[in-house]
């Protein structure tokens, strides 16, 4: 059986045991929905993503996005699976249903793009940039604004995208040059040319809605100048009407090492001097607005890393499973012993107990980062919305670039696990590999998320939120340390835990003193340490949530004879059996990076730039 | 027209391998992954665009434990208008002539147009509509491909032996038995989900059926499984080698020169 999307089980565990989401319906926003609606939800999205969102994989590949005439289009499957997708109203699984909404928990929107992003990343791109330039017009627009552009591009009729890179502004947003000139009907002439522009233009929509980063003609330069403008491809007019074309030219598109179906577009606006928009919210803003649209992709893109890492993890454990080569080891000498799957060989098992301690621990993490969504959304007190806001933007930076470098290395992995093979066309471990790469890339590269920990969210709230963090993996450690065959495994995330909260101080200390420089330097060892700790942690859940429903499972008898004989017993035990390879073999790194860490290396920021070599 | 579709849970083969108890007295359940039976879908969908059409209702019905509401639920966010669920204790283990005895007492309570059937399930034997034709004494047509509703009767087409098509001309009110491929069922989307969100599902037993313990359920059967076995490999069978290319080649070859492909 070929089951090459995120593994159903798990995501019922954690979903349903480990963070239990049925409590969220308690709540009077979610109290017409219950378990089984969210259990159908996700059946239903699971559905399309296999049957229509993965017949597009190989396709969005081979064929890509292209530009001709001036037009991009897309690999011809994208069509239906789009129409099939919007039909749906899979684009707003988690908005207010007064906006158009669908109204479900965050958690499951993370959930259900887990499922759309690991059939077909390329055409998750789409969904995910109409959805976040939605979110600001509902956000920020003016009621006038939300009323023309809103019910289309949440239906997904219309795209959107988010400009904001230029040639010469990149990471470095505040150095952008495109200007904007204000009219005397109160729009805005825009004009500049944005690069590496995700679905910037496609033939799936009839029109493109673009949120552009701007300059108003006087304004200050660096990010404290820019302003946000709604830029629609074709004109929109008060009724609703679309107009005439609005000058916004795709004049290239990217050829890149993955994400082909995706169209990364050099837009020009205004060459022709004849470009609008609309200011979007107060000028000067556009940083502060944008930056909404950010956070939102920051946890997508987490999203797809774990994505791609989950889909290359059930590809890798097929095929190990069925590929016969070499004889066990313990039959080495015979050569009439049989050839035997490769899941058979110690070493293969410990790469795909890796992975598959990645791919848990990534998925309950981002899961659990949409959970705090919901907790900030229907907490009743105050200092609980702070609480879990706090976390969900403290953990925003791990979301992204912890999941996404391990979902390459995910991917990596399974492309070792064929072999030879996996490096080939034949098998889609490749095109995952190349796929998910990009995540690590845009949206901040990785490097920028572990400077934004760092920098803005270690110290939030004069770091009472990094210390609620810790109280959350304490309240764990401590249901942990009640079960005996947990405690040595709960005691090893607390020191860890522990390890980290120091790490963090000493950091911060570092980074506000002369060592500033040395102090960024670590940073993304610390981004890593805080990754590693927060999967001990999650792993330590699991076990915790695991180790009654693996007695129930066996009833009464032993594991090892029920483990053989139940997929549940199997399930449960592969938990606990996960947690400790994970604590027992990952976490121990992540202690000696941590001394790494604070031990303030600075030969990074000494070595001369010459020294790099000619 | 008054629809009524009789629906089933059944493991996914799509999502689970299929493995047989060591005593042979069933498959392995633990775990296993249901969903709706894929011909009942068909059928559902072919109801909803009838309804759709010409008006009417579209009512879901199962025989099964309590997790056949899911099903239910499912169907009717893909459109279906009402669902009832009918179980008990005393239904379980009826053999084909037993569900159709329970769902027939389910149809006298309503007054039904036209009653769909899947033309078999993925666990079944494809007997249960041809059956509560017989015990309503309605006109029956299986395994349809093709319906069209002309006044008080449908034209239907059958698939029959070799790839060939039959159009008939049938009365209603009717039972057919639905073959996949019949139209697209449509997807599930959210706001479908959303509606039946809070639903409760109506669930019948034997009383409320106004049926006997005796003539249903494992007591009431006259077919009874003896055992359950994958059958051992036979000789004959070719493994065809090589990248997937050359293998659908080798396979097209052998389709040509077997008569299969023209």
């Amino acid at each position: 059986m070929a089951l090459t999307l995120a593994d159903r089980r798990d995501q019922q565990f954690v979903l349903n045991e480990q963070l239990k989401i049925g409590e969220l319906c308690e709540a009077e926003l979610y109290c017409d929905l219950n378990t089984k609606t969210f259990d159908l939800l996700l059946n239903e999205a699971r559905n399309l993503a296999v049957k229509e969102l993965l017949a597009t994989f190989k396709e969005s590949d081979q064929i890509g996005a292209v530009l001709e005439d001036g037009a991009v289009k897309v690999p011809p499957s994208f069509h239906r699976a789009y129409k099939l997708f919007c039909e749906g109203e899979w684009l707003t699984v988690s908005d207010d249903t007064e906006v158009g909404g669908q109204g479900m928990p965050c958690v499951l929107g993370a959930a259900t793009l887990e499922l759309f992003a690991g059939a077909n990343l390329a055409f998750s791109i789409y969904a995910m940039l109409g959805h976040g330039a939605g979110k600001l017009y509902e956000i920020f627009g003016t009621p006038e604004q939300k009323k023309l552009f809103l019910p289309n591009v949440y239906s997904g009729k219309w795209g959107g995208t988010m400009c904001l890179t230029e040639p010469s502004a990149g990471s470095d947003v505040g150095a952008l040059t495109t200007t904007a000139v204000k009219n005397d009907d109160g729009t805005y002439s825009i004009s500049g040319t944005k690069i590496f522009i995700s679905a910037g233009d496609h033939d799936m929509v009839e029109n493109i809605i673009h949120p552009v980063l701007a300059r108003i003609e006087g304004d200050a330069p660096g990010t404290g100048g820019i302003s946000i403008f709604i830029v629609p491809k074709i004109w929109v007019n008060e009724d609703g009407s679309l107009g005439e074309q609005n000058d916004v030219e795709c004049v290239r598109i990217e050829e890149k090492m993955g994400i082909h179906g995706s169209a990364t577009c050099v837009l020009s606006f205004g060459a022709k001097g004849k470009c609008r928009g609309f200011l979007l919210g107060q000028e000067r803003q556009g940083m502060k607005i944008m930056f909404h649209m950010m956070n939102e992709e920051r946890l997508n893109v987490g999203v797809q890393g774990l994505a791609g890492a989950s889909a290359a993890y059930a590809n890798a454990v097929n095929y190990a499973r069925e590929r016969l080569q070499s004889r066990n080891i313990l039959k080495s000498r015979d050569p009439e012993a049989p050839q035997v799957p490769i899941i058979e060989h110690p070493d293969v098992r410990r790469m795909l107990l890796q992975m598959k301690a990645y791919v848990d621990g990534l998925r309950s993490l981002n899961y659990y980062v949409g959970l705090c969504m919901d907790r900030a959304r229907i907490s009743r007190s105050d200092d609980d919305k702070v609480k879990y806001q706090g976390l969900v933007d403290l953990m925003t930076p791990i979301c992204k670039a912890y999941s996404t470098d391990k979902g390459c290395f995910v991917a990596q992995e399974a492309i070792q696990i064929y072999g030879g093979y996996g490096y080939t066309q034949e098998y889609p471990v490749e095109q995952i590999y190349r796929d998910t790469k990009i995540t690590t890339i845009y949206e901040g590269t990785n490097g920028i998320q572990a400077m934004d920990l760092l920098g803005r969210k270690l110290g939030m709230n004069k770091g009472q939120v990094f210390i609620d963090f810790l109280g959350q993996i304490n309240q764990t450690v401590m249901e942990a340390k009640k079960i005996d065959s947990l405690a040595e495994m709960a005691a090893k995330v607390d020191e860890a835990a522990n390890k980290l909260g120091k790490t963090a101080m000493v950091l911060g200390k570092a980074a506000r003193s002369e060592q500033v420089l040395a102090a960024f330097a670590n940073a993304y060892g610390f981004m890593e340490s805080m990754g590693d700790v927060i999967l001990g942690w999650m792993h330590l859940w699991r076990a915790v949530v695991a180790h009654p429903a693996l007695e129930k499972a066996a009833k009464g008898r032993d594991i090892a004879q029920a483990v053989a004989s139940s997929k549940d017993a199997a399930f449960y035990d592969g938990q606990i059996k996960t947690a400790r390879f994970f604590i027992n073999t990952m976490l121990p790194l992540a202690l000696g990076r941590m001394d790494a860490v604070m031990a303030m290396e600075s030969a990074a920021v000494d070595i001369a730039d010459g020294s790099f070599g000619s | 027209m008054e629809i009524l579709v009789c629906v089933k849970r059944v493991p996914d083969t799509a999502e689970n391998e299929i493995a047989v108890k060591a005593d042979g007295t069933d498959i392995v359940r633990d775990d296993v992954v249901y969903s709706v039976n894929e011909w009942d879908n068909y059928a559902v969908e072919e109801a909803i665009q009838i309804r759709d059409n010409v008006g009417g209702t579209v009512t879901v019905v199962s025989v099964g434990d309590e997790e056949s509401e899911e099903i239910i639920r499912r169907e009717m966010a893909m459109g279906a208008d009402k669902g009832v669920l009918l179980s008990d204790a005393a239904f379980e283990g009826s053999d084909g002539l037993g569900v159709a005895t329970i769902l027939k007492s389910f149809v006298d309570k309503g007054k039904y147009d036209l009653i769909l059937t899947g033309a078999l399930a993925d666990d079944g034997a494809g007997q249960v509509g041809g059956m509560l034709a017989a015990l309503l004494d309605l006109p029956y047509a299986s395994v349809v491909n093709k319906i069209e509703v002309k006044g008080d009767k449908l034209l239907v087409g059958r698939e029959i032996e070799g790839g060939n098509q039959e159009m008939n001309e049938i009365s209603l009110p009717c039972v057919l038995s639905i073959q996949t491929g019949i139209n697209e069922p449509r997807y599930v989307g959210i706001r479908g989900i959303r509606k039946v969100a809070s639903l409760e599902i109506p669930c019948d037993g034997k009383d409320a059926c106004g049926l006997d313990a005796g003539v249903v359920g494992a007591a009431g059967s006259k077919v009874k499984r003896l055992t359950y076995f994958v059958p051992e490999l036979g000789e004959g069978a070719e493994m065809i080698e090589g990248s997937t290319e050359e293998q659908v080649e080798k396979v097209i070859e052998i389709l040509k020169a077997k008569g299969g492909i023209k």
